[in-house]
């Protein structure tokens, strides 16, 4: 097997499905495996070009990993395996309503230090982008099974735009955390 | 007929043979040396049976003290003892500020980016004087193992960043050492405890050094170690606790710090780190210093006033500890062990503000001073080969996150903190101007958005490519991060293929070159055997050439070579591996080497051709006169 992980795709790597709700914990299971046959410590006493081919396929093994791992890079990934390049700006249009929506969400995290209880606020804010994130997946799923590559594409780029707000949250919520210690 | 000898990856072809090999725990404070002998690991002692060594390296004409005498000296001779060295390791001249005013040597004004000390010996570098604590250690090392080693497994604070981490591997290098892994301090701690209980799931490792705190969040199952996140502070530690209690003490003397000596400052931080010291098993230390001949200060530092003092300290160690959990994606209650680690986690506080946190009671079975190179000695053990049928494997992630400087001054990273190590990501940039034919790259490390605020490792630039319209051109940077969390950078200009790369030689450390000349006047201050070291150096040369012809041969040498060509070379090739290991004087040796030099002549010949045309695909010659 891992003498043609060069050739396969990073769900196949792992002896998974290609899915937007993989076995994470299948996948995590698998990775110990496979790095038990991979990684450079299991070469230290080898040679130059063997220690490099470790390095070259534990490398490939963490970049698949984390892919798999992270919702939005799944996704683009899956994408990609149908001929998508999410990086390609092709489009910029983006459903109004949707976008309306963030830019209230944006106002309401900028907002958040006047509230009487901010980290209680962002809690709820985090949770509720938790929710949206879990249906855009679903929604994904449907247009991806069906090959509507184009819906897919946006639904991608949304969730983009959710986790960006996500990551906010978590660093306003730091921040706050520090000022209140 | 004979079967061929197969060995599988990590088992040594001779199976009996066991290789000898240590752990080493380079600490800000102090530094120890363990090994595995007879399944059991240890830390070594000294012949006068102390197991810890000072790191502290005192210069004298002409000789080196190193360890407990040094220290002892250490208020006499001021400027000539260096102590906490690690502070300074990977550190460059710009950022001797940040380390605070303390810092009681004199620095030598220099054009190098490396801050140097002034000794009676002459100008030093952080590396220079690790390297001569490393050497003390692989000394006590051969001595009570009685063979050569193989290598070592040297540990860094979780939180080093690349500048720091090469710093340790040229100081290694320095001091001749074979440096199987750097291993992070809090992961070799969490080695060292894992095997004797077998237990798995979640621990988090809190390590309270002498000059450093490291938080890791840790999984084990099946034999696994993943560390699941890192964090901590590379400038925090029981240093820090000494430090607010001579505070206290100048304080409450009412003297004014600015007229104290230098060694009237030392005497001071000695008296407080032995207060500090008793206040593990009382509740009350006296602390007295004789500040002059008519002055002399006494007082009673109790335990509810250290609280007060190191409170703020160990709270901030506990915001690392909370967005350490937040970045393994833990909660609080899912950890199921707390390690305590380095010698400040004695104090009595540290524990139980610890303990309170997690709501756990802190490990506390192995002490907290060797634990770190214990773990360093199983996991060097392993390295070496001598535990085959052992499934101990160490899955790391990159401490802090990698990138470069985009327009505007700003960091993007290409690879975020706490990813699994080894990694490789590339990202594609473009040209901003018309007609622009070079870029300039430059790496840095570091969460902070603007480029300033983050830690500068390299700098490159990527020239000679075809000029396009803005916007046209397709650069893709590639990062490459091995296990020992070093960086190499590479760039290419995707349609005409121009090539430019880094092995991250941070500013902060040190050049080839420097090294070179450092190990050359090492070689000459010590009058060892000259042959006996110039074969050896001629061994590693000829190591050297056999890794790049087998490398060389890997890569294309079925498609260059005929049959007849291919022979010849590994004729010579095995001519040489023999020599390599059976030669009992250099000439034999270099003749070895030039003979098979001479059989792959036409080879490297054919190889430098292909790489030249390679590169010069699609460019007029004219390009390549530029500059």
């Amino acid at each position: 097997m891992s003498d043609s992980i060069f050739k396969q795709n990073y769900f196949e790597i792992f002896s998974l499905e290609v899915s937007t709700n993989p076995d994470l914990s299948l996948l995590n299971q698998n990775n110990r495996e496979l790095q038990q046959l991979v990684h450079p410590d299991k070469f230290a006493n080898s040679s130059e070009s063997d220690k490099r081919e470790a390095m070259q396929k534990t490398s490939l093994i963490n970049q698949a990993y984390n892919t798999i791992k992270d919702p939005v890079l799944r996704l683009q990934y899956m994408l990609s395996l149908k001929g998508v390049d999410m990086n390609a700006e092709t489009d910029t249009s983006m459903d109004g309503l949707f976008l309306m929506e963030q830019m209230e969400l944006r106002e309401e995290i900028a907002d958040v230090r006047s509230q009487s209880d901010p980290l209680d606020v962002l809690d709820t804010i985090s949770s509720d982008l938790k929710n949206k994130s879990s249906d855009l997946i679903a929604e994904f799923d449907q247009y991806y099974q069906s090959d509507a590559l184009d819906k897919s594409r946006e639904v991608v780029r949304k969730l983009q735009f959710i986790n960006k707000a996500q990551r906010e949250v978590n660093e306003l919520s730091e921040q706050l955390e520090d000022e209140l210690l | 007929m004979a079967l061929l000898q197969i060995s599988e990856p990590g088992q040594s072809t001779k199976p009996h043979e066991h290789r000898f090999a240590i752990g080493i725990d380079l600490g800000t404070t102090n530094s120890l040396v363990a090994t595995v002998r007879s399944g059991q690991a240890d830390t070594l002692a000294d012949e006068n049976d102390r197991h810890i060594l000072p790191s502290v390296v005192q210069y004298k004409e002409g000789s080196v003290l190193v360890g407990q005498s040094a220290k002892d000296n250490q208020v006499g001779d001021t400027q000539n003892t260096i102590s906490s060295i690690k502070r300074l390791m990977g550190r460059g001249v710009n950022e001797l500020k940040i380390l605070g005013d303390n810092l009681p040597y004199s620095f030598a004004q220099t054009d190098s980016a490396v801050p140097r000390i002034n000794t009676v010996a002459g100008e030093k570098s952080a590396v220079e004087i690790s390297a001569d604590i490393l050497k003390v250690l692989k000394e006590r090392g051969e001595k009570t193992l009685g063979d050569k080693l193989e290598g070592a497994v040297i540990t860094v604070p979780a939180y080093f960043d690349d500048a720091q981490r090469q710093a340790t591997k040229d100081a290694a290098r320095l001091a001749d050492i074979n440096v199987l892994r750097l291993l992070n301090e809090p992961t070799a701690a969490a080695v060292a405890y894992g095997l004797d209980s077998g237990a798995e799931g979640v621990i988090a490792v809190y390590d309270l050094g002498g000059g450093t705190f490291d938080i890791s969040i840790m999984q084990l199952k099946q034999g696994v170690f993943e560390v699941l996140s890192t964090g901590g502070d590379s400038a925090l530690g029981g240093d820090d606790f000494d430090h607010a209690i001579a505070e206290w003490v100048i304080e409450q003397a009412g003297v004014n710090a600015n007229d104290l000596s230098a060694s009237t400052l030392r005497l001071i931080l000695q008296e407080s780190c032995a207060a500090k010291e008793k206040l593990s098993e009382n509740d009350q230390a006296e602390i007295t210093v004789k500040f002059s001949d008519s002055q002399t200060w006494f007082g009673n530092l109790t335990s509810d006033i250290f609280n007060e003092l190191v409170d703020p300290l160990i709270k901030k160690t506990l915001m690392s500890c909370r967005r350490a959990l937040r970045d393994a994606e833990i909660e609080k209650d899912q950890v199921m062990d707390v390690v305590m680690v380095g010698g400040s986690t004695r104090a009595l506080r540290v524990r139980e503000l610890v303990g309170e946190f997690f709501n756990a009671e802190p490990r506390v079975n192995i002490d907290p001073d060797r634990v770190v190179a214990i773990g360093a000695a199983i996991q060097a053990n392993a390295l070496a080969g001598n535990d085959p049928d052992g499934n101990l494997l160490l899955m790391d992630v990159l401490p802090l996150s990698l990138g470069i400087e985009t327009m505007g001054g700003l960091a993007e990273k290409i690879i975020q903190r706490n990813t699994p190590i080894p990694v490789s990501r590339a990202q594609d940039f473009t040209t901003y101007k018309d007609g622009q034919t070079a870029m300039a790259v430059h790496i840095v490390q570091g969460e902070r958005e603007l480029v300033d605020d983050c830690r500068s490792l390299a700098r490159f630039e990527l020239r000679g490519f075809p000029p396009h319209v803005a916007g046209a051109a397709r650069i893709r940077v590639t990062f490459q991060v091995d296990a020992d969390g070093l960086l190499s950078v590479s760039a290419k200009e995707e349609n005409s293929g121009v090539e430019a790369s880094v092995e991250v030689k941070p500013s902060y450390g040190l050049q080839d070159s420097e090294i070179e000349a450092m190990l050359k006047a090492s070689m000459d201050f010590a009058g060892e055997d000259k042959d006996a070291r110039s074969l050896r150096e001629q061994q590693v040369e000829a190591d050297r050439v056999l890794e790049a012809i087998d490398s060389a041969l890997q890569d294309d040498g079925n498609e260059m070579l005929s049959t007849e060509e291919k022979e010849s070379i590994m004729k010579a090739r095995g001519e040489l591996e023999i020599s390599r290991h059976q030669a009992k004087d250099t000439q034999e040796l270099k003749a070895a080497m030039a003979n098979l030099e001479k059989a792959s002549a036409s080879y490297v010949a054919k190889r430098m051709n292909a790489s030249v045309q390679k590169t010069m695909a699609g460019h007029k010659v004219e390009e390549f006169n530029n500059d």
